[in-house]
This record gives structure tokens, C-alpha cells and sequence, in this order.
């Protein structure tokens, strides 16, 4: 069985000392200087651990890149408020093309752990919540055996830590979801205000990262905030990332490299090149939830600033290659099949506008629509985003949008064509969708 | 049952955040979500079976019907279906006899197809009994059912 | 609580609303309607669920859910009167909505009165654009037999599954899976149960949740709707009866927000078909001799009862049901007093004038620290509304306790007497005296009668005359006044020892057979008159349907006439009479439309009787609390829709109690007492307090006391 290929350009940060092998005992941990940073960080004020992450301008890897020693500088002091402060690891990752932290908890549980533990001090939080999804059995029966040998040694204190596993739902990667999942309801995103920094979980101050924003902790405070901000593309864009890179690539792996570098660079030096012969067509980059990156577009860097001059998204650190045997369309339907799966029907416009976009993707793929279509479609996304109650919806229509804007010829060819032009060459033809299991009802 | 669920919701400041690993306990001992496996879960965290079916209904791993001894879970999304995905799918098809959704018909094992499953670098991802499996191929599947069929 | 105003540009007009106040209703306050669907603040936080109400805020890039939003010092909102971008959310959401609808208003009972339909009407798109396959479901569902659902026509907006969770707290009525699939249901198909499941239909703003019993009754403009209150229980909540054609279709709430906050109980809404039961009495009905009974005229009937009130000779004795209007039992004690100068009557449990200085809206229980809920007989059997606000006060923080002594040291405490026993109301208000709760702001005292209107009943008689009773040795005439008069065993066995009987009923089976002559009763929803309720509140009930003949006030108005005694017919110069001598003279136009609760001047009486030790059970028994279901009584035992609501054969036990006896919830328990034994399933209730075992009336059999308590098969 094959294993997920690890690379990295220097300097690996996340994963540092566990490229080779999985670095999962606290014993070896600790040999390449393991929890130090935590026994430092309890020396210094909590005030001091949060204004070196503001200054090494760590930010988010969840997807929304927001500024994480910012974010922990919302959350009020216990002084402040009669109510618990809690940290709130997000582990859900089911992002489509995303599996970094899943090998970030496999590979490097104890510093994943220390980074809890050092973000908990920052803000006086003395109970953590790793919000693990709930496929992964493997990373959770890792990450709990780490978590034994954590606590064996003492170095908890008197922080509590709970693992807590999800059951199944993307939408509990939305911040919101996940605490109403965590507090044991079904996981669906509250109406923002109240933010969670003021009123999170059980209503009271939380904070919310990912997995692998907590498991550069360590690391900012080993480097020092200022040489961390020199690593990757400052100012905005400062350290390191562990891309996910698969589709249609030689060498698909996690690979941490600084912010900065090239789709190119990751596609063609780092992965092999498409795979096969082929060509590229196009590359899912941050996720599934963004629009899609042309070819001609290859030579982006991969930071925030750049991405978004071309109205694009680091998200969680996707490169999906895909190469020229795919049809655009069955893609666009395969992600809004998504999207409509995932969205969990709290508001109107994700509940409604996914199904219908999969609806009308669906009669393009097979021929049955008209041009009109094409401009409902456009229409519907437009009406999706920026109207829902979380970005679920934007994340339906946003590829969707981009797919029909930037292929509009492959999906006209379908409507001429009666069909898809591909046939069954496609590699994406019949691919099926899930049915939705506790549906005894047709939709 | 009800101790093992009472015991795990004192994790937690407050006892219905334990619902998740409640109905996992109670999936396993039943095999599915039955009607008394609600009722069961219902009476240990002080809820009503009605809140615990709304909750297991809204993640995909709770199952509300009767499923297979087995489970098999291949990843559909768009990463693996790129490189093999259903190919590998309809392999499962074929040996199994069944198409995504349904179980055989001696009740051994339940086919689904998922949504990205986090493994994206080895396509396809299978999960057999929540376990997953790396880069499977069509060609790994027949292995893979007689391994269900014989253990 | 602070007042602090703030400065709200809406559409560029200014308004100064409270600073926290929700956008839409400051939007409102300045005559400016959001529309909404999910946003309905009585049951909580908003939820900013189904994207009706999208605003333009500046300096927001994004479009907000108005609902969510409260008003802040300087916004500047812009709704889709003035902004290009907010129209185009409300017209994206409406579409959106729209787009699996299937438009059947014609058939729909909602039309007319659909907030939906409304919404389309003046901002929908004419057409649609949706050429593919809407979602369809088997429609409708009856998910209980009062109520169909039809999911189709569902527009998710959680409102009813937000009240069964968050309101009535049943956590009965949920959704069920994710997304587009996502549905309303109950578990296991089981129907949806409980004292307030009829809200949901009221909810509802579509046509997805409605009274079976309304389906193709009525089109709303056909309907008349009467303001008037509910006499099932103490607490008289406002209701709205709708009639066409003379016949009432259907009950719904008028919000009082100090009584009811908009909400009603199963059986308010759903009893009324009781009116058309088929054994309803029509005519007097006489006892002849050799012949047995038979219909009789109203001239031939009110001969009898003159004959029967003169032949009685100053032994008439008056049983009431505590379910008159105060005007009707007024009339009836001047009739008996003034007219034959008998001044016996069995009056319903009384209530205690002390507890007036611990007067309050039921209302301010929602911002009590502590609420303490005594006596055991649950609130939502009794005044099952009451028992919602204590919930509220639950989620609002308050501790709810069950004792005097864990009530002590709060500032805001409100004390609940929830019978039996409780003498009146006296061990309340001498609990509430000794906590010093008079004049306290937010503090007060209630005692939960037994019968919708006992108290304005024993006012009334009391104001009818000041002579006392007499020593009678014999009855010469009994008069029953209603049917639970008619159905208690008491009375009955009055009726053995009198010499004749005079009945009012509505059924037949209940005073038919004993009694000389039976008259035709009226229901709550037949009368004109008042009540006072649980608060000490006068209110106004009025005249939905015409009662099959006169009423009680036309037929003792004449009775009286014979007897030379002066009573009008009509309530407002009835109650004019009562009022001068018990309600300070307050006019019956006064009492209005939405009842104030009336002030208590005064110091609090000083209730001096010697405290009772509380009644115990002996030895290692359990002591037998018997309680009268909410579903229970005539009317509900009329209405077929309403059967499956009426109480398991259970007995509630304390989780000690139970643990104590090996007892688990399921189990069959045999409860043996006074000589008797009955078999039940035994249901354990954590709030039970321990030494009690609970069963309905209806379901305890002959047992009595204390009682043994013990799984069936072994002996205890
Ligand atoms: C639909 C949706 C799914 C998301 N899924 C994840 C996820 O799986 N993991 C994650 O870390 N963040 C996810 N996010 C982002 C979180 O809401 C949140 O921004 C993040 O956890 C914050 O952590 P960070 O600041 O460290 O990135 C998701 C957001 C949305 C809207
Ligand atoms: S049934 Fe009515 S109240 Fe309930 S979610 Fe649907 S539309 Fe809303
Ligand atoms: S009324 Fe505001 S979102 Fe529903």
C-alpha cells in the first residue's frame, strides 16, 4: 500500500524531522527539541506568546488566511469575562484535495500537541478541543497516544485536552458548525455576530484554528517571530506551507516549501510534471471551494497577494492538476454534487441554489440544456454568493462560476455536441456521486 | 452501554456535547442506529430519541438503516475520480454484486461511494471498516472482497 | 435596564430606537417593513436562517440578515427600497424559495393568510425559471392526528422545530438529514404528542403545518374572528375563534403578552369540536314518571323548575363547577338566594384573598431568579402555560426549585402552588409572607386552582348575598350547575340525598338518569360574560357560536322573574351588580379586550392558621398524588382527534424511589393501597421529588393513601 509521498523545500517548519519517518513518540520528539518552546512560552506572559505570533504574521491555514496572533488577541482575558476560555483545534479537513493535517497529525502528533498547549497559554484557555473528523480512525488513534504520552509526562498541567471526533459533514469545518457540533447538535453554522472570540463555545470566548496554523506555534516561537516573517512571501504571506498536490502529476505528496513559489514550480519541479503525456487543462488551487486556475496562469505565486490579483484563493494549500482527459463540465457537476451533499440546509440559498446548479450542470453534461441555461446558471451563483449564511454557498458557486466563465466553450461544445464531447474518455465520465444515505425520500 | 456514554460526557462541560461519540458507541453495539440504540442513547445523555435521530442524520457516518457486517467507502471526489476512482468503484460493483448504497444480499458488506476522503495524494482511497486503504486499483479489489468475505 | 437611545438611518429616514433593538423593528418603528420568514422572536435567538430579510448596512461588504442585527449607535441600513444590491438578495432568496414551492395555493387552507403567498404577491417573480424536477414528498403527512404536515410545501425555516426545542422544550418535532434532503419529522414516526403541538401550526408561514380539523374547512375571507379566552384552565388564554357559517372552525391565539406570549395548549385550540358533539343536549329533558325521560320545552322546563325551586322551601342546595362565567353563577346565587332564601352551595376549590398583595403577571415568572414549584401536581397538566413560562425563566437563568428552603436569599423569587392540598392558596401566601415578598419588584405568588374560573365563581356567589348558611337536615332541591359538577362523586352523592335534582349539562351520560329535569348547558365559547384567572385577572369571554337554545343568563333571568327576584339578561348589567361589590366597581367595558391586571392596594393580609406538617406517606410506602390530566374531561373525551394525547396507564416514581424498589422505566408496577391495586407502567422522572407516586385519575384505579409500591409478580 502506498504511502503519501513527503517532500519539502527548505526550511521545513510543520514537519520538520519527520520527512523521513513519522516522528510519533514523545522521546523523539523531544530529540529534535520538542515541547522546549512549551516550557518557554509558560515562562514568558501570555500577553508576550500572542505578540510573537501577531509579529511573525502567522496566518490561518485553515482557509481564510486571517491573522492568528490577531485572532488570539480578540479573545478577552479571564479577568474579563465570568466564563471559561477555550481553544479549539479544527482537525475536520474534508476539503477536497486537502490531507495536510491529516499528515501533520500522523507524522508530527506532539508538535501539533505543543502547539495546543502553547496557544492555550497565550490565552489563558484551560480546556483545548481537538475537533478530529471522523474518518480519520488512523490520525485519531495516533493523535491520542501522542496525547497519553503528553499527559504521562506531565506536561499538561493544568490544561485540559479532549479529542473530540466528528461523524461525517464537511460544514463542521466552518468554525460556527463545528461548535455546534462540538456542543452536540447538528453541525450547522450560527449567524456571525456574536463571534466566536466573544461568544463561542457553551456561549463562551474561543478560539479557532487549524490544525496546521497550531503546529507552526512551535516553530514561530523557536525561529523568533522576525526570522519566521523573513520565511516565504512577506509581509503577508510568512512561512511555510505543506501543499497538497494530486490529480493528474507524476509525483502527487505533501510538500512543505515556503509561501512564494510557483504553481509551476510545484507542478512541474516538485511533482514531475502531468502525468502520462497529457496536458494540462486546468488546477484546482486552495481547494475545491475556489475558482480554477487556467494554464497560462501557471507561473502565479503561491501567497495570498499574488493569488488574489487573479481573484484567486490560497485556501488550504490544494494544487489539483487536471490534464486534458477530464471534461470541464463533469468536474463542475462532480464539485456542485459536492456542495450540494455538504450543504447542511440551514439557509435558503446554499440549500436551494446547490441542488439547482447540479440540476442544471446535469443537463449541460448530457446535452439537454440550451445556452440560456448557461446564463441561469451564471445567474444562480451570482445569487448564491455573498447572500448565505456561511461561505458554503460562494464555496458551490465560485468554481462553478469560474468553470463556466473561463471552459465556456467545452460547455457549449456539450450543448451542440448533444452531449459530452469526450465520451466515455473522459476520466471524470460517470464518475457517481454519493447518495445521500438517510434520504428515504426523492429529490 | 449507558454508563460507557455517561461516563465519556463527563469530557465535556457539558453532556450533550457527547452525542457524537455516544451514537459511535451505540452504532457499533448495534450494528446501526436502531430505534432502541436511540432510545438508549437518549436515556444516558438526557435527551429525546427524536433529538438524537435529528443529530445522527446529519453525518453521513451514522447509519439509520441496517448495513453490512462490512463497510466498504470509495472516495468519488474529484482528486481520485481524476486518476481511477470509478473504475475502482464499479470494480466493486462488479464483485460484489451490488451498486453504491446497497449491501449484499447475505448482509456481509455495504458499498458506498464518499466524498473526499483526505488521502488525495493516493488515489483511490477505499475505506474497509473505516480503515483506509492507499492507492487502490481495480486490479486490488478482488483481493480486497475475498478478504471480506473470508474474515 | 438602560434606555440608552441610539441615531438608525433606515432608507434614509432617522429613527432613535434603544440601543440592542433588532433591525426589524427598528426598521418598523420607522414604518418600514423587512420582510421575514424565520425571524420570530419569541422563540429566541434569531437564526438568520432563511435570507428573506437581506440589508445593505455601509461599511459592511457584504449583505446582512437584517434579523440578526441589532440597532448600533450610527448605522446606516439601506433595505431593498433603497438599494439596488439588497433587492437583488431579497428577489434571489424569494426565487429561491419559490423554486421547489408547488405554487397549490388554490388547495391550500394557508392561502390567504400566507405570509409566503403574500411576499411573491409583492415582491415574487412572475415566472420561474426553474425548468427542472422540484423536490417531491408524499403529502400530506398527518404527523399526529391534529396535525398534517406537507413537506413539499416546507420552506425550512426551523421555526417549528426551534419552538419544540426551545419553547416547549418536547424535542419531539425535528429535522431530519442535511441539505437539500433535509426534512421536518418526528422520531420513528411516532405523532407528535404533547401540551403545545397546535403552536406549530400558528408558526407555520407557509401552508406546511395545519389543523387537521381546519383542512377544506374555510377560506380566511369567510372566516369572522371572535376575541375572546379560553375556559379550559385557570390561566385564560386569549384566543381568536374563527367562525363561518356560525360554526366555530378553528382556535388560534391572541397574543396577550403578560398571559400567554402568543402561545395555546392542545386542548384550547383543538377541544372545540366538543360543541357538535352527537350527544350534545338540545332540549330540557324531564323526568317522567312511568315513562322514563324525554324532551321537554323550554316553557314546559323553566314550569318545573319554578315548581321544583318553590317546592324545595329554603333547602336548595347549589353545586358549582367553577367553569360559569362570573355572571352566570352570580344569577344563579340571586335566583337560589334572593328567590328561595337557600344559601347552601358546594363552591369549587376557593382561592385565597391573601394571595392578592402577592399579585403578578404570569409574564414576569420569565424574569424571576428563582422560581419555586410546589405541591405536586405537574404545571403542564394544570395550567400548562404557566408551565412554559417556567421554562422560559429556566433558559433565562433562573433556578427552579421545588422547596421553600433552597428559594431563600434571591431578590426576584416567584413562588407556584401547583395543588392538591396547598389549602387555597394560604400555604403559598404564608410562605410568601415569611419570605417578605409583598411589595418586592418582580416577586409574587400563585396558586393554580383547579377549575378555569373558581375564584370569579365563589366572588360571585359571596356578592349574590351576606346571609350564611343554613343547618339543612334535608336537600329539597339540588341544582348541578355544569358538568364537572355533574361529574364529581361528591355531588353525586348530594343528589342521592335530595329529594329532586335540577341539571345543567351539555352531554348527554352525564346527569341524564338521576336527575328530575336536565337543562341544556352552554360552553365557555357560547357565553357572553367573565372569568378571573390564575393571576386574579377579570377577563372577557364572548359569543363565538349560538348555544342550541338560550343561555344560562336568558333562562335564569326568567327563571328569576317568577320569583320576583330582578336579574337581567344580559352580562354587562350583571357584572355591574358584581363589580360594585367585588371589583371595585369596574365597568364591563373596562375589562376589554386584553384584561389589565388589576393593582392590589393594600397591606397583604396576615394569614394566621396553625402550619399543617405536610401529609406523609406511613411506613416504606409511597404516598399516591392523583392529578386531573390536562387531556381529560367532557369536551376532550368528545373530541376523537384528541384521544391519543390522554395519559399512559403510568405512575411517575423519583429516581430513588425506583432505584430503591429495582425499578426501571417500562417496567409493570403494581400499586396496592386503601385496600385496592391497580397495574401500571412505571415512568422514572428525575424532577419527581422522592416519596411520591404520580398517576392520573383516570388510571389509579380505587387506590388510595399510601401505597406499596413494587414491580408486578413480586411482593413488595
Ligand atoms: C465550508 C467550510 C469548511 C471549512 N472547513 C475547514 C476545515 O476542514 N479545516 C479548517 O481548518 N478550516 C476550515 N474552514 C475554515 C474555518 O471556518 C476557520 O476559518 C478556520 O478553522 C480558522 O482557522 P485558521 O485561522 O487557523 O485558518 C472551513 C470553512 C468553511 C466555510
Ligand atoms: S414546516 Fe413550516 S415552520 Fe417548519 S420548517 Fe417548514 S416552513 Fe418552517
Ligand atoms: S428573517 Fe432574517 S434570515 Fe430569516
Amino acid at each position: 500500500m502506498a504511502e503519501t509521498t513527503i517532500g519539502f523545500e527548505p526550511p521545513a517548519l510543520v514537519l520538520a524531522g519527520a520527512i523521513e519517518h513519522p516522528l510519533t513518540d514523545i522521546t523523539s520528539y523531544r530529540a529534535v527539541g520538542g515541547y522546549a518552546q512549551l516550557e518557554r512560552a509558560r515562562a514568558m506572559s501570555p500577553h508576550d506568546v500572542t505578540d510573537q505570533l501577531i509579529q511573525s504574521n502567522l496566518r490561518g491555514r485553515g482557509g481564510a488566511f486571517f491573522p492568528t496572533g490577531r485572532k488570539a488577541s480578540f479573545i478577552p482575558t479571564p479577568d474579563k469575562v465570568a466564563k471559561p476560555i477555550y481553544l479549539t483545534v479544527n482537525a475536520d479537513e474534508s476539503e477536497p484535495g486537502t490531507f495536510k493535517d491529516r499528515e501533520i497529525m500522523r507524522r508530527v502528533p506532539h508538535r501539533l500537541i505543543e502547539g495546543c498547549l502553547i496557544a492555550a497559554h497565550a490565552i489563558q484557555s484551560k480546556h483545548v478541543f481537538i475537533y478530529i473528523r471522523g474518518e480519520y480512525s488512523t490520525e485519531y488513534d495516533v493523535l491520542a497516544a501522542a496525547l497519553e504520552e503528553a499527559r504521562g509526562a506531565g506536561l499538561l498541567g493544568d490544561v485540559e485536552l479532549t479529542i473530540h471526533r466528528g461523524a461525517g459533514a464537511y460544514i463542521c469545518g466552518e468554525e460556527t458548525a463545528l461548535l455546534e457540533s462540538l456542543e452536540g447538535k447538528r453541525g450547522q453554522p450560527r449567524s456571525k455576530p456574536p463571534f466566536p472570540a466573544i461568544q463561542g463555545l457553551y456561549a463562551s470566548p474561543t478560539l479557532i484554528n487549524n490544525v496546521e496554523t497550531i503546529t507552526n506555534v512551535p516553530k514561530v516561537l523557536e525561529l523568533g517571530p522576525q526570522e519566521y516573517a523573513q520565511i516565504g512571501a512577506p509581509p503577508d504571506s510568512t512561512g511555510t506551507r505543506v501543499f497538497c498536490l494530486s490529480g493528474n502529476v507524476v509525483r502527487p505528496g505533501a510538500y512543505e516549501t515556503p509561501h512564494g513559489i510557483t504553481v509551476r514550480h510545484l507542478i512541474e519541479d516538485i511533482g514531475g510534471g502531468i502525468a502520462n503525456g497529457r496536458t494540462l487543462k486546468a488546477v484546482m488551487v486552495g481547494g475545491s471551494s475556489f475558482p480554477v486556475m487556467t494554464p497560462d496562469e501557471l507561473d502565479t505565486k503561491l501567497d495570498a497577494d499574488s493569488l488574489g490579483e487573479r481573484g484567486l484563493f490560497i485556501g488550504s494549500g490544494v494544487i489539483t492538476a487536471i490534464d486534458d482527459q477530464a471534461c470541464i463540465v463533469q468536474f463542475a457537476l462532480r464539485v456542485a454534487q459536492f456542495y450540494m451533499h455538504e450543504s447542511c440546509g440551514k439557509c435558503t440559498p446554499c440549500r436551494v441554489g446547490t441542488r439547482w446548479l447540479v440540476q442544471i450542470l446535469r443537463a449541460v453534461e448530457d446535452g439537454s440544456a440550451s445556452e440560456n441555461d448557461l446564463e441561469v446558471l451564471l445567474d444562480v451563483c451570482d445569487r448564491i454568493i455573498g447572500k448565505c449564511l456561511c461561505v458554503l454557498g460562494d464555496s458551490a458557486a465560485m468554481p462553478v462560476a469560474s468553470c463556466v466563465t473561463k471552459f465556456r466553450d467545452e460547455f457549449r461544445a456539450h450543448l451542440e455536441h448533444g452531449g459530452c464531447p469526450f465520451g466515455e474518455d473522459s476520466s471524470l465520465a460517470h464518475l457517481f456521486a454519493p447518495v445521500d444515505q438517510h434520504a428515504q425520500v426523492t429529490a | 452501554m449507558i454508563d460507557e456514554i455517561r461516563e465519556i460526557a463527563k469530557q465535556y462541560p457539558e453532556s450533550k456535547s457527547a452525542i457524537l461519540p455516544a451514537l459511535r458507541i451505540a452504532q457499533e453495539q448495534y450494528g446501526w442506529l436502531s430505534r432502541e440504540a436511540f432510545e438508549q442513547v437518549a436515556e444516558a445523555l438526557d435527551l429525546t430519541p427524536a433529538y438524537c435521530m435529528s443529530v445522527a442524520s446529519f453525518y453521513d457516518m451514522f447509519q439509520l438503516e441496517p448495513v453490512g457486517t462490512h463497510m466498504v467507502e470509495v472516495c468519488t471526489n474529484v482528486c481520485c475520480g481524476l486518476v481511477n476512482a470509478q473504475a475502482v468503484l464499479e470494480a466493486f460493483e462488479r464483485e460484489l454484486g451490488v451498486s453504491p448504497g446497497s449491501t449484499t444480499a447475505d448482509g456481509n458488506v455495504t458499498l458506498r461511494a464518499v466524498e473526499c476522503l483526505g488521502g488525495c495524494s493516493t488515489p483511490t482511497i477505499v475505506a474497509v471498516d473505516r480503515r483506509y486503504r492507499q492507492s487502490v486499483t481495480p486490479e486490488d479489489v478482488p483481493g480486497i472482497v475475498a478478504e471480506l468475505k473470508h474474515g | 435596564m438602560s434606555a440608552e437611545l441610539v441615531r438608525v438611518t433606515i432608507d434614509e429616514k432617522e429613527v432613535h430606537v434603544a440601543k440592542g433593538t433588532g433591525i426589524i423593528e427598528t426598521a418598523l418603528a420607522a414604518g418600514i417593513e423587512i420582510p421575514v420568514f424565520c425571524y420570530e422572536p419569541r422563540l429566541g435567538a434569531p437564526i438568520g436562517a432563511c435570507r428573506m430579510c437581506l440589508v445593505e448596512i455601509e461599511g459592511m461588504p457584504k449583505l446582512q440578515a437584517g434579523c440578526t442585527l441589532t440597532a448600533q449607535d450610527g448605522m446606516v441600513v439601506r433595505t431593498a427600497r433603497t438599494s439596488a444590491k439588497a433587492a437583488e438578495g431579497q428577489n434571489a432568496t424569494l426565487e429561491f424559495i419559490l423554486v421547489n414551492h408547488p405554487l397549490d395555493c388554490p388547495v391550500c387552507d394557508k392561502g390567504g393568510e400566507c405570509p409566503l403567498q403574500d411576499l411573491t404577491f409583492r415582491y415574487g417573480p412572475g415566472k420561474t425559471r426553474m425548468n427542472f424536477e422540484k423536490t417531491t414528498f408524499e403529502k400530506p403527512i398527518p404527523i399526529s392526528p391534529t396535525i398534517a404536515l406537507d413537506r413539499e410545501r416546507c420552506i425550512l425555516c426551523y421555526r417549528c422545530t426551534r419552538f419544540s426545542e426551545d419553547v416547549s422544550e418536547d424535542g419531539q418535532l425535528v429535522a431530519r438529514n442535511r441539505g437539500a434532503m433535509s426534512i421536518i419529522t418526528t422520531f420513528d414516526d411516532e405523532p407528535y404528542s404533547g401540551a403545545f403541538t397546535g403552536n406549530v401550526t400558528e408558526l407555520c408561514p407557509v401552508g406546511a403545518l395545519l389543523p387537521t380539523q381546519y383542512r377544506f374547512e374555510a377560506r380566511p375571507w369567510e372566516i369572522q374572528s371572535v376575541p375572546t379566552v379560553c375556559g379550559m384552565c385557570p390561566v385564560g388564554c386569549n384566543t381568536s375563534v374563527d367562525m363561518r357559517e356560525g360554526k366555530v372552525k378553528r382556535v388560534r391565539s391572541r397574543n396577550h403578552h403578560e398571559i400567554d406570549e402568543g402561545w395555546l395548549c392542545d386542548k384550547g385550540r383543538f377541544a372545540f369540536t366538543h360543541l357538535r358533539s352527537s350527544d350534545r343536549i338540545v332540549d330540557p329533558i324531564k323526568r317522567v314518571r312511568l315513562r322514563g325521560f324525554e324532551p321537554v320545552s323550554w316553557d314546559d322546563a323553566l314550569d318545573t323548575a319554578e315548581q321544583l325551586l318553590r317546592a324545595a322551601h329554603g333547602r336548595v342546595v347549589v353545586a358549582l363547577s367553577g367553569s360559569e362565567t362570573v355572571e352566570q353563577a352570580y344569577a344563579l346565587a340571586k335566583l337560589v338566594r334572593h328567590g328561595t332564601d337557600s344559601h347552601d352551595a358546594v363552591l369549587p376549590e376557593e382561592v385565597s384573598g391573601a394571595l392578592d398583595a402577592y399579585r403578578l403577571p404570569l409574564s414576569a415568572i420569565a424574569d424571576a431568579q428563582v422560581v419555586a414549584v410546589l405541591g405536586d401536581v405537574p404545571l403542564s397538566e394544570s395550567a400548562p402555560i404557566v408551565d412554559l413560562w417556567v421554562r422560559k425563566a429556566r433558559r433565562n437563568g433562573a433556578r427552579i426549585v421545588t422547596s421553600e428552603d433552597e428559594a431563600k436569599g434571591a431578590d426576584r423569587i416567584v413562588l407556584i402552588w401547583s395543588g392538591p392540598g396547598g389549602r387555597a392558596g394560604v400555604r403559598v401566601a404564608q410562605l410568601a409572607e415569611r419570605l417578605g415578598l409583598a411589595d418586592k419588584d418582580g416577586c409574587g405568588a400563585f396558586f393554580v386552582p383547579a377549575t378555569p374560573n373558581g375564584r370569579g365563581v365563589a366572588d360571585a356567589w359571596a356578592a349574590a348575598s351576606d346571609s350564611e348558611p343554613g343547618d339543612l337536615v334535608s336537600i329539597g332541591l339540588l341544582i348541578v350547575s355544569g358538568d364537572e359538577a355533574a361529574g364529581d362523586p361528591n355531588v353525586r352523592g348530594l343528589a342521592e340525598r335530595a329529594e329532586a335534582v335540577i341539571a345543567v349539562s351539555m352531554f348527554h351520560g352525564l346527569a341524564v338518569g338521576w336527575a328530575d329535569l336536565v337543562l341544556p348547558g352552554t360552553s365557555y365559547l357560547e357565553r357572553e360574560g367573565t372569568y378571573v384567572n390564575i393571576e386574579g385577572r377579570l377577563q372577557r369571554l364572548r359569543r363565538t357560536a349560538a348555544p342550541p337554545g338560550p343561555s344560562e343568563l336568558e333562562w335564569i333571568a326568567q327563571l328569576a322573574s317568577r320569583l320576583d327576584v330582578a336579574l337581567s339578561p344580559h352580562a354587562p348589567a350583571v357584572f355591574a351588580e358584581v363589580s360594585e361589590r367585588c371589583y371595585g366597581g369596574l365597568s364591563y367595558s373596562e375589562v376589554g379586550e386584553r384584561a389589565a391586571l388589576r393593582a392590589y392596594e393594600g397591606a397583604p393580609a396576615h394569614v394566621d392558621e396553625p402550619a399543617l406538617p405536610e401529609p406523609q406517606a406511613k411506613g416504606d410506602g409511597l404516598r399516591l398524588v392523583c392529578y386531573k390530566p390536562l387531556f381529560s374531561g367532557p369536551a376532550v373525551e368528545r373530541v376523537p382527534e384528541l384521544q391519543f394525547q390522554r395519559p399512559q396507564a403510568e405512575v411517575e416514581l423519583a429516581r430513588a424511589d425506583a432505584e430503591r424498589r429495582g425499578i426501571k422505566t417500562g417496567d409493570e408496577v403494581t400499586l396496592t393501597g386503601g385496600g385496592a391495586s391497580v397495574t401500571l407502567r412505571a415512568r422514572v422522572n428525575k424532577n419527581l421529588r422522592a416519596g411520591v407516586a404520580r398517576v392520573a385519575r383516570e388510571h389509579a384505579g380505587d387506590v388510595l393513601g399510601t401505597v406499596d409500591v413494587a414491580r408486578a409478580g413480586v411482593t413488595a
